[in-house]
């Protein structure tokens, strides 16, 4: 079979030659590779942003379906809602902004940052469960109540953990 | 642990993003290393040295 005006056979090597045009329409492909492989670094981000979504929505109507009173258990309970909120778009934007400046959303630093953080906040967690349990006893609190205030003590203690952890920054020893 | 970051990126003109960039690493983590609250990984260390044409001895001082 006779070879388009673009390719050409090459007898001695048994290779195919290809023109510039050809090798430009070849490369549409990798182009395309290419632009999923710049989307894949991104995905944690889209995460963040797809969860903090979620929870907005989730609160829109759990704040619709019981009827908000607005007394100070509901409103502590919205404000930190708003603030775990908050965290999650700001790491989302600082993300954001790492890929505009052609940085890695993540290194070995924020990824240490965040084991710690992960660390430090399950450590403190354990005592507040251990407070709620003690408590739950002396308040006769409800059980949806107790399990509330432990999830949203952790994102707290979580958030505060993160803070620390920036300011004091990662020393080994 | 005490480094020379600060220093040597000033004498050879680097931004603390272009130093960043040329180690692989985010602005974030250059601004840790010169208020020394992070210690690096030896390979990022490595990495430094590099850049600055000098052995990790040289940048980062035990």
């Amino acid at each position: 079979m006779r070879a388009g005006p673009d390719v050409r056979q090459d007898d001695r090597a048994g290779r195919t030659n290809i023109g510039p045009q050809k090798l430009a329409d070849l490369l549409e492909i990798p182009n395309f590779v290419l632009a999923i492989s710049n989307i894949y670094p991104m995905k944690r981000t889209i995460i963040i942003f797809v969860i903090a979504a979620l929870v907005l929505i989730s609160a829109a109507i759990w704040l619709l379906e019981s009827q908000f009173t607005g007394n100070f258990q509901e409103i502590v309970m919205v404000i930190i809602l708003f603030l775990v909120l908050g965290f999650a778009i700001f790491v989302g934007v600082q993300r954001l902004k790492s890929s505009n400046r052609n940085e890695s959303p993540e290194d070995e630093l924020s990824k240490k940052i965040m084991t710690k953080t992960s660390s430090l906040s399950y450590y403190i967690s354990l005592y507040l469960w251990l407070a709620l349990a003690y408590f739950s006893d002396k308040m006769e609190w409800e059980t949806h109540t107790i399990i509330n205030a432990g999830i949203l003590g952790m994102a707290i203690i979580f958030l505060f953990s993160w803070i620390g952890v920036k300011l004091f920054g990662l020393r080994n020893g | 642990m005490v480094n020379r970051i600060k220093e040597l990126r000033a004498k050879h003109g680097f931004s603390q993003l272009e130093l960043a960039q040329k180690v692989g690493v985010r602005r974030e983590t250059i601004v840790f290393l010169e208020k020394g609250k992070y210690n690096p990984s030896l390979n990022l260390a490595h990495e430094i040295a590099k850049v600055f044409n000098l052995t990790i001895e040289e940048i980062f001082i035990f």
